[in-house]
C-alpha cells in the first residue's frame, strides 16, 4: 500500500493543457514562418494563371520525363536501402572490429556536395577508361547518388536496429536459427526504418538537380531548372514542382497505409539493450565488405580530389584555407542552430502526430510538403514573402537562412523520431499516465532517454545537410554573408581545379571534425541516459 | 515550462543578429566570376571606405542565380548595382523595368556600341567568344578558322559547346541568328547536330574537356580560355571568322537598380567599375579587353583594336534570344 501514490489529476490536466498549448504555438509558428510563404507563392501562381496553361503541361513529354525520374529515384532508393541495411547490420549488430571508426568514416559521402563528388567520379572514369561516356548516363547518376545516400540509409537503419529489445532476439534464437531470426523477426521489426530510408532517399533523389545536370541526363528537375533559369518562367517552374510534391505526398500516404497498423513494437519495458552478434563464420567476409566499401565510396573519390589538389601544391591549400576561414564560425553556428530547432520541432510533430488527434497528424504532412519542394522554388517562396520592408529584420539577417534550413530538413527529424517512438509500446506511456506523472516528466524522463540515439542521429543528419545546403541558401543569403558551400561554388567558377579540390577537402575536414566532436562529447551522455532502470 | 520558455527566448534572440547599422554600404550583385570580381570590389572598398556587400553567382546556376534573385526581389530591391558578365542579363532586367538610367562621367570614353542609348547600362572590359583547341590533337594548320568550319566532317564528334540555353553560349547563338537570319542559322544548328557536337554543361566544362583531350576543340570565352592556357601548355585559342562575320565581343555591363537602397554609393561604384583602373585590373586578372583607349594591358592580351568584332546591336540580340529559347530547348533535347 505504501508504494501506491495518490494520483494528482488536477496537476496532470494542467500540464497536459500547457503542453497542448505549446504544441499549438509551435505548429502555428511553423505555419506562419515557413508554411505561409509557400502557400502564398503557390496560391498566387495558381490563381493568377489561367489553369488551361497548367493542363498543357500534362502531355506525353512531361509524363515521360516524370516517369524516368521516378525510375531513377526508385533505383537509388532501393539500392541505398539495400546496402544501407547490410552496413547497418554489420556496424550496429555485430562485434566486428573498428565499428566506431567505420560508423563515422562511412558517413563521409554525406559531407561532400553531390556536384563535387560527381566531378571527382567523372574524372576517375576518364582516368580509367580514357572517356567518361559510361558515367555520363543514368547509370552514372544512380551510382553517384546511391554512394552519397547509402550512409543516410545506414544511419537510419542502424539506429532502428540498435533500438530492438534484446529479449526478443534472445527468445527467438532459442527457437529458430540466426538466419531465420534475421529475416523473420529483425527485418520485419525495422520495416518502418527500411521504408523511411527508401522514402527519404527517393525524395532527395527525385529533387536532385546538380548531378543529373552535370552528367547531361535529363530529369524532371532539370526541366524545372530550365524553365526557371533559361525562360525566367517562375510560374511554370512552380506549377511543375507541384507534380513532384504530389508524388511525394502519394508516397507518404502509401507508406502510412502500409505500415499503419503493423506491430513494430520492439523496445521492451526495460528499455533497450542492444545485442551484438559474434559472426564467427562471416567475420572475415564482414571485414572485407567494410574495407571494400570504404575503398569504393571514400578512398577512390578522395584519391582524385587529393591528386587534383596537389597539382597546385601547398599554395592551393593555403589559399583555400584563407578563402574559407571567414566562413567557418558562421556556417557551423547556423547549421547547429537549425539542427537543434529541426530536432525540437521534429520531436513535437512526431510525438503528437502519433499520440494525438488527426489535426496534429497534418503537421507531418506539412513538413513533407516543405521537404519535397525543390530548393530554388522554396527559396523564391521565402524571398517573395519575407522581402518586405517590415520584415527586413528577418530577411536581411541570418535568420532567413535558418528558416530555410529548418523548413527543408525538419521532416527528416520528424520521420526518424516518429519511427523510434512507434517502436515503444503504449503501455509504457499509459502506466506513467496512471501514476499521474506530468507529460513533461514522461517525455524527458522516459520517452526521450529511450529514443536518445535516434534524436542524436536526427541532429547529426540535420546538421550535415544544413551545413552543405546550397540550392535554397544561394537564393537567400544576405549580401556580405560568408557561408561555406556558397563560397566553394562561387569560387568554383573559373578557379583552378586544384583550388576547388582543396576547398572541398577543407570543407569535408571541418564537417568531419564537428561530427566527431558531437559524437565524442555526446556519446557518454547518450549511453548514460539511454537505458531505463528497473 | 517557465525555464523552457526562457531558454527558447534566449535562443531566438541569439539567432536573429542585429541588422547592420552601417549606412556607408553598397550592395552589388554580380554574375562575373568571384575570383575576378571580388578583388576589384575589395579595391573599391579600400579606396573609398564604402563597405561592399556582394552576392556572387555559382558555376552550378550558370550565371542565372543572381538574375533570378533580382527578379524575385523586384518588389523591394535589396541591390544597388548589378554587374553582369554580358549585356543580355542586364537587358532582361531593363525589360522587366527594374533598373534606372545613370549616365556616368566615366562612360564618356566608351564607344556608343557598348552602351545603352538611354544610359540604362554601360559596357566595359569585354570578353570575346573564342575557339579553344588542344595542340596535341590539332596542328595549327588544322584548326578551324570559322565557326562554320565546325560542321565539317573532319571535326565530327570532336567539338564541344556549352549548353546553349544558358550563359554566354545563348548570347553567341542569338548573335549568329541575328547575323545570319533564322533560316541560315537553323541550318547551321542542324549541321552542328549532324556533326555530333558535344554539349558540355558550361564553358568551364568545355575548357576542361579540351584540356583533357576529350575533344579537339570547343567554343568558350576568353577568360576561360586564358585560364586554361595558364594551367596547361597543351591548349591555344583562335578568334574565329576574322575574315568573315567576326568574333562576338561581350562587354561586362553595370547598371543602377531602381529604388536602390544606397543609390549614391551605387553611382560611385559604377563610376569606379567604369574607370580605366578597373579595366586594367580585369585585363591582368582575366584577360578582359578594355573598352577605353589607352589602358595598360599585359602584352599577351589581344587588344580589341586587333579583333574584327561581330556587327550586332546588343538590344536586338537580347530580344532575339527570347525568341529562339524554345527552339534552342528543342535543339538541346533532341541532340
Amino acid at each position: 500500500m505504501d508504494s501506491i501514490k495518490p494520483i494528482n489529476i488536477k496537476n496532470g490536466s494542467n500540464s497536459l493543457l500547457g503542453f497542448n498549448s505549446l504544441l499549438f504555438v509551435i505548429y502555428g509558428l511553423f505555419i506562419i514562418f515557413i508554411g505561409l510563404p509557400i502557400i502564398y507563392t503557390f496560391g498566387t501562381v495558381l490563381f493568377e494563371n489561367d489553369l488551361s496553361n497548367s493542363f498543357k503541361l500534362l502531355n506525353n513529354a512531361t509524363f515521360s520525363l516524370l516517369f524516368k525520374s521516378l525510375i531513377l529515384a526508385s533505383s537509388v532508393g532501393i539500392i541505398s536501402t539495400f546496402f544501407g541495411t547490410i552496413l547497418g547490420f554489420l556496424l550496429y549488430k555485430t562485434n566486428l572490429k573498428l565499428r566506431s571508426f567505420y560508423k563515422i568514416v562511412l558517413l563521409i559521402p554525406l559531407f561532400i556536395s553531390p556536384y563535387i563528388l560527381a566531378v571527382a567520379w567523372k574524372d576517375f572514369f576518364f582516368f580509367l577508361f580514357g572517356n567518361s561516356s559510361l558515367i555520363s548516363s543514368y547509370f552514372g547518376v544512380i551510382m553517384v547518388l546511391s554512394l552519397i545516400f547509402i550512409p543516410l540509409a545506414m544511419l537510419i537503419i542502424g539506429s532502428a536496429l540498435s533500438n530492438i529489445d534484446s529479449q526478443i532476439e534472445e527468445s527467438a534464437l532459442m527457437l529458430v536459427s540466426f538466419k531465420k531470426m534475421v529475416f523473420s523477426i529483425i527485418l520485419p521489426l525495422i520495416k518502418p526504418a527500411l521504408i523511411t530510408s527508401f522514402v527519404l532517399i527517393f525524395i532527395f533523389s527525385i529533387s536532385e538537380f546538380s548531378v543529373p545536370a552535370f552528367f547531361g541526363v535529363k530529369v524532371f528537375t532539370t526541366e524545372i531548372f530550365t524553365q526557371f533559369s533559361a525562360f525566367y518562367n517562375h510560374s511554370l517552374a512552380i506549377i511543375q514542382s507541384t507534380l513532384l510534391i504530389a508524388i511525394c505526398i502519394i508516397l507518404l500516404y502509401a507508406e502510412r497505409k502500409y505500415i499503419a497498423d503493423a506491430p513494430f513494437l520492439s523496445v521492451g519495458s526495460k528499455g533497450t539493450n542492444n545485442k551484438l552478434y559474434d559472426i564467427i563464420n562471416y567475420r572475415k567476409l564482414g571485414q572485407l565488405f567494410l574495407i571494400v566499401w570504404l575503398f569504393i565510396s571514400i578512398v577512390l573519390p578522395f584519391i582524385i580530389l587529393f591528386a587534383q589538389s596537389f597539382k597546385g601544391g601547398m599554395d592551393s591549400f593555403i589559399r583555400a584555407y584563407d578563402l574559407l576561414l571567414p566562413t567557418f564560425v558562421n556556417s557551423i553556428f547556423l547549421a547547429f542552430m537549425a539542427a537543434i530547432i529541426s530536432v525540437f520541432i521534429g520531436f513535437i510533430a512526431a510525438y503528437f502526430s502519433i499520440k494525438r488527434s488527426k489535426i496534429y497528424k497534418s503537421f507531418e504532412w506539412f513538413l513533407l510538403l516543405v521537404f519535397a519542394i525543390p530548393s530554388t522554388i522554396y527559396g523564391i517562396s521565402l524571398i517573395k514573402f519575407y522581402n518586405q520592408p517590415e520584415l527586413s529584420f528577418i530577411y536581411s539577417t541570418s535568420a532567413i537562412i535558418i528558416i530555410g534550413y529548418v523548413g527543408k530538413y525538419t521532416f527528416i527529424s520528424a520521420k526518424l523520431i516518429s519511427n523510434a517512438i512507434k517502436q515503444i509500446p503504449n503501455s509504457i506511456d499509459e502506466v506513467s499516465q496512471i501514476q499521474g506523472i506530468p507529460i513533461f516528466s514522461r517525455l524527458t524522463k522516459i520517452l526521450i532517454p529511450i529514443i536518445l540515439p535516434t534524436i542524436f542521429i536526427a541532429f547529426i543528419i540535420s546538421f550535415i545537410f544544413s551545413l552543405g545546403e546550397l540550392g535554397t541558401t544561394i537564393m537567400l543569403y544576405p549580401p556580405g554573408t560568408e557561408i561555406m558551400p556558397i563560397k566553394v561554388f562561387t569560387i568554383m567558377a573559373n578557379a583552378p581545379q586544384a583550388l576547388i579540390s582543396s576547398m572541398t577537402l577543407i570543407v569535408f575536414s571541418v564537417t568531419l571534425l564537428m561530427i566527431s566532436i558531437f559524437y565524442f562529447m555526446l556519446n557518454p551522455f547518450i549511453k548514460k541516459y539511454h537505458s531505463i532502470n528497473d | 515550462m517557465k525555464n523552457l520558455s526562457i531558454i527558447i527566448i534566449i535562443f531566438m534572440a541569439s539567432i536573429i543578429t542585429a541588422c547592420n547599422s552601417d549606412s556607408n554600404v553598397v550592395v552589388v550583385y554580380t554574375s562575373v566570376d568571384q575570383v575576378f570580381s571580388e578583388p576589384v570590389l575589395k579595391a573599391f572598398e579600400k579606396e573609398t571606405g564604402i563597405k561592399i556587400k556582394a552576392i556572387y553567382d555559382t558555376e552550378e546556376t550558370k550565371s542565372t542565380g543572381v538574375l533570378n534573385r533580382l527578379l524575385a526581389e523586384r518588389n523591394n530591391t535589396q541591390c544597388d548595382v548589378f554587374w553582369s558578365g554580358d549585356p543580355v542579363r542586364t537587358i532582361v532586367l531593363k525589360n522587366y523595368d527594374i533598373i534606372q538610367p545613370y549616365n556616368s562621367e566615366m562612360a564618356k570614353g566608351i564607344d556608343a556600341t557598348f552602351k545603352d542609348a538611354d544610359a540604362y547600362w554601360t559596357g566595359f572590359s569585354a570578353r570575346a567568344r573564342v575557339l579553344i583547341y588542344n595542340k596535341d590533337i590539332l596542328s595549327r594548320a588544322d584548326v578551324p578558322q570559322s565557326i562554320f568550319d565546325l560542321v565539317k566532317e573532319q571535326y565530327k564528334g570532336n567539338v564541344a559547346i556549352a549548353n546553349p540555353l544558358f550563359g554566354t553560349t545563348t548570347f553567341h547563338i542569338s548573335a549568329i541568328f541575328d547575323a545570319l537570319g533564322d533560316d541560315r542559322a537553323k541550318q547551321f544548328m542542324m549541321d552542328l547536330k549532324t556533326n555530333e557536337v558535344i554539349i558540355a554543361t558550361s564553358n568551364g566544362d568545355v575548357k576542361k574537356r579540351v584540356m583533357q583531350g576529350q575533344v579537339a576543340c570547343g567554343l568558350t570565352d576568353t577568360d576561360d580560355a586564358y585560364e586554361a592556357m595558364k594551367e596547361s601548355d597543351r591548349v591555344d585559342i583562335v578568334f574565329l571568322d576574322q575574315g568573315g562575320i567576326g568574333s562576338l565581343i561581350m562587354p561586362n555591363t553595370v547598371n543602377l537598380m531602381k529604388n536602390s537602397p544606397n543609390a549614391e554609393n551605387g553611382k560611385k561604384l559604377i563610376d569606379y567599375l567604369l574607370s580605366k583602373d578597373t579595366e586594367s585590373r580585369l585585363a591582368i586578372s582575366c584577360a578582359q579587353m578594355p573598352l577605353h583607349k589607352g589602358v595598360e594591358t599585359p602584352q599577351d592580351i589581344t587588344s580589341l583594336d586587333n579583333i574584327k568584332p561581330m556587327s550586332i546591336d546588343y538590344g536586338k540580340t537580347a530580344n532575339k534570344l527570347q525568341e529562339i529559347q524554345l527552339y534552342l530547348k528543342n535543339w538541346v533535347e533532341n541532340n
